[in-house]
């Protein structure tokens, strides 16, 4: 191969390279102003030093340490877990809608936790994950071979509409679990909703250690990925194991996915949104867009939820709700643009 | 009028006023009218019976004559469970109707109200309303939910519509999707912005909750039902010429463009009417016009009349299940519908009625 032909490939690779530093720019800068802003708002130097020069005893520190920054953490943790699953969804199944929640994955997971709480009452926190966990990959699976069954098989649209229909299904069914013991889905129903408000910075030492492990492994499948995304027979012919890849991917999209939710409730569309966004800059090389998709998942759930706090201050909106209201249309766009 | 045997044996064929009117009816849909009609009474007559305060049949019959027995068993009769009852069966069969006349226009079998975004444009006009301006009569509600309800058609169509490809089936049920989602989410923003007390009568409603029914709404129901129920009646006639394709209904000289509107009008408003009296009811639209379909082969006038049975008869039982089931809970009767919907929905995706059933 001539130099000439790597020209454009190594022009592309410094392209990408040099978005990462502005990008983790943005971050750690939305990352701040979401610790700053809020009931009390607090100046970016005091965030700093809260961060930075811990003392127990000033009042911002105490708000900082114990409300804002586990906040704003578990939104940087479900943002990139969310946008990574969305990217690798959409890579595996060549499907430019595929998102964890309108596949139906956490519909899946929720679903497991109100059963879980409504037949056990609550579990401890440690397992909660791996409930949620199973309820996903059931739905994953249930909804894939509805579509697979389907006439013309899984294409994007079947998927689509068989997840809406899961969907539909099981939160019918949660809704009745809700009205039969309203007491104890006090809690539940606000999770439910896909709120970062008042979540409890204990699921995220729970958590965090397994969306380190799904976000390297996702790193280190990428390079499959794009193989993958050409197509079954062109991935083959590149020597990759189709079948266990697709296993593995399932594995980690379900993990990252149940962690998502497990931390935050069902958060609609960010698995959607961000990896169409990513591919815009950065082509079709999921070597670049999964971790592009992690850093502006973060990004974009810290922003999302800063509006969330400041919009109708002193009232919050459910962060879901503002990312479904910016993803529906991307769907919107999206099922006119490419879906046949 | 005078009414002969038809030729085949499996119709009933009606003349009257010199030929000039003739009907031919098949036997066994007639025959399903008939049982479908009773067992809505049935239904009715359990549902009245049923409940925290148990009343025996003939006393209800008693007290529906007129006759009062007690003035508590009047008062839970008239004063609840009658009007509860009708006006599930009302709503039933307006969803139904809804449902039957979107699949007619858009050619596609998984049309649903409550799938393509119809009844969340009521739900939020109505949801708008009640935030914004509290003070504003009952009756309007309809007619807020009709323009909700309307504008989201529109748009729906609006952008599943494309030059070069024309109207797609499943883009169109996509398009639906991701507009509800879009609309459910500025509903719950506005629930979240709203006065907390009235966001709580509204979320109850939105679940599609027959719960609080009154004769005022039977009322409304049963006034929107009559101004519409004839123009579908009407309409029958050039649906069935529909059915063939659009190139041969505009072959056959029937005016397409303005039976669309039509049509659409009538479907949104039958949607908008039932859901602004008990919030957005699922999957009734999709169930009804093909358990109809699957009872007896009948011509559109006919299928027509089913679909409306069939829906009452769904929604009436569903209420009387989600009122009895976990008493003295009380499941909303949309979540019922969803329940039973979701799966005839997967089988429906299954055997490709998608692609073109009608």
């Amino acid at each position: 191969m001539s130099a000439a032909a790597h020209e454009p490939q190594a022009r592309m690779h410094f392209a990408a390279f040099s978005g990462v530093p502005v990008l983790l720019g943005i971050t750690v800068l939305l990352f701040a102003l979401h610790i700053a802003v809020g009931a009390k708002p607090l100046p970016l130097g005091t965030v700093l030093e809260a961060i930075f020069a811990r003392d127990a005893t000033v009042f911002d520190h105490m708000i900082i340490w114990d409300l804002r920054l586990p906040r704003a953490l578990i939104a940087l943790a479900v943002g990139a877990s969310l946008a990574v699953s969305g990217a690798l969804m959409q890579g595996v199944t060549r499907n430019p809608l595929a998102d964890p929640g309108i596949l139906g994955l956490m519909a899946g997971a929720s679903f497991a936790v109100v059963v879980t709480a409504f037949f056990f009452g609550t579990a401890p926190l440690v397992f909660l994950p791996w409930i949620a966990a199973a309820g996903a990959l059931v739905a994953a699976l249930v909804v894939y071979f509805i579509a697979l069954w389907a006439p013309g098989g899984a294409t994007p649209l079947t998927l689509t509409l068989s997840g809406a229909a899961i969907t539909a299904f099981l939160s019918a069914i949660i809704s009745i679990a809700h009205l039969l013991n309203e007491d104890s889905f006090e809690n539940l129903r606000v999770w439910l909703s896909g709120s970062l408000a008042g979540r409890d910075i204990e699921m995220l030492y729970i958590t965090g250690p397994w969306i380190a492990v799904g976000l390297l492994v996702a790193f280190s499948l990428a390079r499959q990925v794009t193989a993958l995304a050409m197509g079954d027979d062109v991935a083959k012919g590149l020597g990759v194991k189709t079948g266990w890849l697709k296993a593995q991917l399932l594995i980690t999209v379900v993990v990252l996915t149940a962690c998502a939710v497990a931390l935050a409730g069902p958060m609609g569309f960010v698995g959607l949104v961000i990896p169409h966004v990513v591919r815009l800059f950065v082509g079709s090389d999921y070597r670049w867009i999964v971790p592009y998709s992690a850093i502006l998942g973060a990004a974009y759930l810290l922003g999302v939820d800063i509006i969330a706090r400041i919009a109708i201050a002193p009232r919050e909106i459910s962060t879901g709700i503002i990312t479904a209201m910016v993803g529906a249309p991307v769907f919107i766009h999206l099922v006119r643009m490419r879906a046949r | 009028m005078s009414t002969s045997a038809g030729t085949a044996s499996d119709h009933v064929v009606i003349r009257s006023r010199g030929e000039r009117v003739a009907l031919r009816l098949p036997v066994r849909a007639l025959v399903a009218v008939g049982v479908l009609a009773v067992l809505l009474l049935a239904v009715i007559g359990v549902s009245l019976t049923v409940g925290s305060y148990g009343i025996e049949l003939e006393t209800v019959i008693t007290t529906l004559t007129g006759t009062t027995v007690s003035d508590a068993i009047d008062n839970v009769v008239w004063q609840f469970r009658f009007p509860r009852t009708l006006a599930a069966a009302l709503v039933g069969a307006m969803m139904a109707l809804s449902g039957g006349a979107l699949q007619n226009v858009t050619r596609n079998g998984l049309a649903d109200p409550s799938l393509v975004g119809i009844s969340q444009g009521a739900a939020l006009a109505v949801v708008f309303a009640i935030v914004a301006a509290p003070g504003l009569d009952y009756s309007w509600r309809p007619i807020i939910a009709f323009s909700g309800a309307l504008a989201v058609a529109t748009l729906v169509q609006a952008l599943s519509y494309q030059r070069r490809r024309g109207n797609n089936a499943i883009r169109f049920i996509l398009l639906g999707i991701g507009v509800s989602a879009f609309i459910s989410s500025i509903t719950s923003a506005l629930l979240t912005y709203g006065d907390i007390d009235r966001a709580i009568s509204a979320l109850s409603w939105l679940a599609g909750s027959i719960n609080a029914a009154s004769w005022t709404d039977v009322q409304i129901l049963f006034v929107w039902c009559v101004v519409l129920s004839p123009l579908v009646l009407g309409l029958t006639r050039i649906m069935s010429v529909l059915r063939m394709g659009e190139d041969t209904a505009v072959g056959l000289g029937a005016p397409v463009k303005w039976v669309r509107y039509a049509l659409i009008c009538v479907g949104v408003g039958f949607a908008a009417a039932a859901t602004a009296i008990v919030g957005p009811l699922g999957f009734v639209g999709l169930l009804a016009p093909h358990a109809a379909r699957r009872i007896a082969r009948s011509g559109v006038g006919l299928h027509t009349v089913l679909t409306a049975l069939c829906g009452a008869l769904l929604v009436a039982l569903a209420d009387l299940v989600g009122r009895a089931a976990f008493a003295p809970i009380q499941i909303p009767a949309g979540l019922i519908t969803a329940i039973i919907g979701v799966p005839v929905f997967v089988y429906l995706l299954q055997r490709a009625a998608a692609k073109s059933h009608l």
